[in-house]
């Protein structure tokens, strides 16, 4: 047995998927080796025999048959390796000492095309990202044809090879940005990469931030959309949606699928989801403020009706608040970890606490769950699930500066909302920009 | 600064925010009473405070009415406080009910004391009572029985404020206390026969002390020379009467010699409403001319004779009379005060049109 063959046993013979086919292609010896499970072995042997036959066929030399099949290679263990662990079949010349990495037939191993599961579009075109980085680079392609457009692929980590993918407009994109980006990628290209927090890290981005530094989207409209306002768009392999570098304020309420409507339509359905996410903030706050420390601030009317239904309600109202919150909380995340089918149970024993045991046990006042209801609501109207997360957290900052401060604690929380955000820098985009097109970021 | 140092550091601010924020003290609006009256009478120096508390009971809301005497008003409420079983909450106060009899020995030192305790809202309406606040209270409560807001929405501007009722607020009151030149009027009230409350016109307050009174439809001047007397009807004698829409005011001040003078021009645009005999639009606007200027003109002789400035002309005079005189104006410029009054009628005999 060959040395080479050998030690690429050595690597990956202990896989039981791993399979060596010896074959005689124009009266040469070769061998054929991948894995199993990532390749069809059928097809793919059947597709090197109808190359051999048109080659007969057409008389073709050996060495030219070689080359249409692929780059003849000196034999190296560690490429051939990888190759083989990406889904490449190895094809090796027995007699010359040389081996042919050869993209094979695939296995269908990733979903296909399917409507985004994540986010709800209406009225717009609704294929969305999968797991197969190729496809997603595809559909962006589709979705915007320009000459402009430049896709830049990397591959990091030294165990496994991860794909990963910049795509930006060379036209709208600030190049200082792009250099810079390219160079983080490229200087920590051995670093691993199997989830998103694997990415910030490779990006070079704090471990400790409240506000994503990236917009996820399964849509390539909105991909796209990032594209032309001089984004970078980032898919790395497996992950099934497109990180849009940087993430700024204002994507928080704006979808570029709002466009699909008339101006006016789109200004309310946007000023709306203003109106949430300042609601989220701070509805639950001025509760808290408005019952236990500036009840002066309430018309009469109002203390008084507040008052009547906070009768008999044993906590105070910040304990109130919290213990409902976290409840709300809770139903959140057991209904994302729920299968489909038991969903229904949760949604409706938690409608029956919220809505009516809580109150009819005067655990909690009327108002509150009024309050706690608008705030899950408007918390969804927030554009990308991860601004959602980060609002929601903000809202229990609100929630506790209220209950030491009142209205001017609320204030506080404000402000330092603000402060923080305007803190906040992407690859030198400031977080409150509203535009980080080429030129106009500066004086955003 | 690694991470254990600012974990730390971030505990510290946390935990330092709880001792400094004196959170303790909130008391949550269930446990605090809310009075929407506070009733003040004073009698040989001793102070009785009456709180009439909106309490609220299951589905309504119950009216109490409870009362305290003490040296000061403080005093009173904090014995008040004692005995009751929430805390007495006094921001939410929204008239304060003052006995006329208090107000006419002078109430300015009460006034000064809640601007500077502060447990009384500046905003709060300043009134006085024509009777014996016990049983004005107590006939009150008997028509509260349905409603804990009623002495509030007969003064509220959406609710059943008429432009008859002049509306000032304890700033307002603590302003005239200490300006040169301007006193305010106080709505009286005393608990009607067939309605909760009645108006009986208003009290004219120079620093601090109640001085003189005057007619709900003086009254009705007063607020339209201050801008404020939309939707006020008025008679007119034998004729006619109407409902003013809107008003505008202008007024020219000057002084010869030691002497203020001022012409003044209130423009009225008033909606016929009734008519009786076929009077013509010209026989009713020099009518309501008439009438209103001779009212205008009887109202302000009361105002000019006991010295007080609740229209505020004092103020037109500020940028003539030098500073250091100014402190005589009520008593030196304001009585020798030539005032010329028209009044310009604008008629339209359209029906009432922006009907509610």
């Amino acid at each position: 047995m060959n040395a080479f063959l050998q030690e690429v046993k050595d690597a990956l013979g202990r896989n039981d998927d791993f399979f060596v086919q010896r074959q005689t292609l124009l009266e040469q010896q070769v061998t054929i080796f991948g894995f199993a499970t990532l390749v069809d072995v059928t097809s793919t042997l059947s597709i090197f025999i109808e190359q051999e036959l048109s080659a007969r066929a057409s008389l073709m030399e050996a060495d030219a048959f070689w080359h249409t099949l692929g780059t003849v290679e000196e034999t190296n263990v560690r490429t051939a390796v990888s190759a083989i662990q990406q889904g490449c079949v190895i094809l090796y010349l027995v007699d010359r000492n040389r081996m042919i990495v050869v993209d094979a037939a695939q296995k269908e191993l990733t979903r296909s095309i399917d409507l985004p599961s994540n986010e709800n579009i209406l009225q717009g075109p609704s294929s969305s990202f999968i797991e197969d980085i190729d496809t997603n680079i595809g559909l962006i392609r589709k979705q915007r044809s320009a000459a402009s457009m430049r896709v830049r692929t990397f591959a990091t980590g030294r165990e496994q090879r991860k794909k990963l993918t910049l795509i930006y407009d060379e036209v709208y994109a600030e190049p200082a940005m792009i250099r810079e980006m390219i160079g983080q990628i490229e200087d920590h290209s051995d670093m691993e990469i199997n989830h998103i927090q694997h990415v910030s890290k490779l990006m070079g981005f704090p471990k400790w931030q409240a506000i994503p530094k990236w917009n996820t989207t399964e849509l390539p409209q909105e991909a796209v959309s990032a594209l032309l306002k001089g984004k970078v768009v980032l898919f790395v392999d497996r992950i099934p949606f497109a990180l849009v570098l940087p993430n700024l304020l204002w994507d928080m309420f704006a979808l570029d699928n709002d466009r699909n409507y008339s101006l006016p339509i789109m200004v309310i359905i946007r000023s709306i989801r203003l109106v949430g996410v300042l609601l989220t903030l701070l509805a639950p706050g001025f509760y808290v403020a408005l019952v236990a420390v500036n009840p002066e601030v309430l018309r009469i009317e109002m203390a008084l009706s507040v008052a009547q239904s906070r009768e008999g309600v044993p906590y105070p109202a910040i304990v109130e608040m919290l213990i409902m919150l976290v409840i709300l909380e809770l139903i959140i995340e057991a209904s994302a970890r729920l299968p489909k089918s038991i969903g229904p149970t949760l949604t409706m024993v938690g409608g029956i606490i919220i809505g009516q045991a809580v109150v009819t046990a005067r655990l909690v006042s009327n108002l509150l769950i009024i309050i706690l209801a608008a705030t899950t609501i408007a918390n969804s109207t927030v554009v990308g699930f991860q601004n959602s997360l980060s609002i929601r957290m903000f809202k229990y900052v609100i929630v506790i500066l209220a209950a030491l401060y009142g209205v001017l604690g609320i204030m506080a929380g404000m402000v330092l909302l603000s402060a923080y955000m305007a803190s906040l820098r992407t690859f030198g985009v400031p977080y409150l920009n509203l535009s980080c097109k080429k030129g106009e970021m500066k004086h955003g | 600064m690694n991470l254990r140092k600012r974990i730390i550091k971030g505990l510290i601010v946390l935990t330092l925010a709880l001792p400094l924020s004196g959170c303790w003290d909130n008391i949550d609006i269930n446990h605090r009473v809310l009075p929407v009256v506070l009733g003040i009478s004073k009698s040989e120096g001793i102070f009785h405070v009456f709180l009439q508390i909106s309490e609220p009971v299951t589905d309504r809301i119950r009216i109490k009415i409870v009362s305290g005497s003490g040296r000061t008003i403080t005093h009173a409420i904090d014995r008040l406080s004692m005995n009751m079983e929430e805390h007495v909450d006094l921001l939410h106060v929204k008239i304060v009910l003052l006995d006329k009899q208090f107000a006419m020995e002078g109430m300015s030192e009460s006034i000064v004391d809640f601007m500077r305790a502060r447990d009384i809202s500046p905003k709060a309406l300043v009134a006085i009572c024509d009777e014996d606040l016990p049983s004005f209270f107590d006939k009150v409560k008997k028509g509260l029985e349905s409603q804990g807001t009623i002495l509030f929405d007969f003064f509220e501007k959406n609710a059943g404020w008429n432009p008859q009722i002049s509306l000032t607020r304890v700033w307002q009151v603590y302003r005239s206390i200490h300006s040169f030149t301007r006193d305010v009027a106080i709505p009286i009230v005393r608990s009607g026969k067939t309605t909760a409350i009645e108006h009986i016109g208003s009290a004219v307050i120079k620093n601090g002390r109640m001085v003189a009174r005057i007619s709900p439809s003086e009254t009705l001047l007063f607020n339209a020379f201050n801008g404020e007397s939309t939707q006020g009807s008025i008679e007119v004698m034998n004729h006619a009467s109407v409902l003013i829409t809107a008003n505008t005011m202008r007024n020219t001040s000057s002084m010869i010699g030691d002497t203020p003078y001022m012409k003044s021009t209130i423009r009225l645009k008033v909606v016929l409403l009734e008519t009786r005999g076929q009077p013509t639009n010209e026989m009713i606007r020099e009518e309501l001319d008439k009438l209103l200027t001779e009212r205008f003109n009887a109202m302000f002789g009361k105002i000019q004779a006991v010295k007080a400035d609740i229209l505020g002309l004092g103020q037109f005079y500020r940028h003539i009379i030098p500073r250091e005189s100014l402190a005589d104006w009520r008593e030196e410029y304001y009585p020798r005060l030539q005032l010329e009054m028209h009044i310009e009628t604008n008629i339209q005999n359209t029906g009432f049109l922006n009907t509610p």
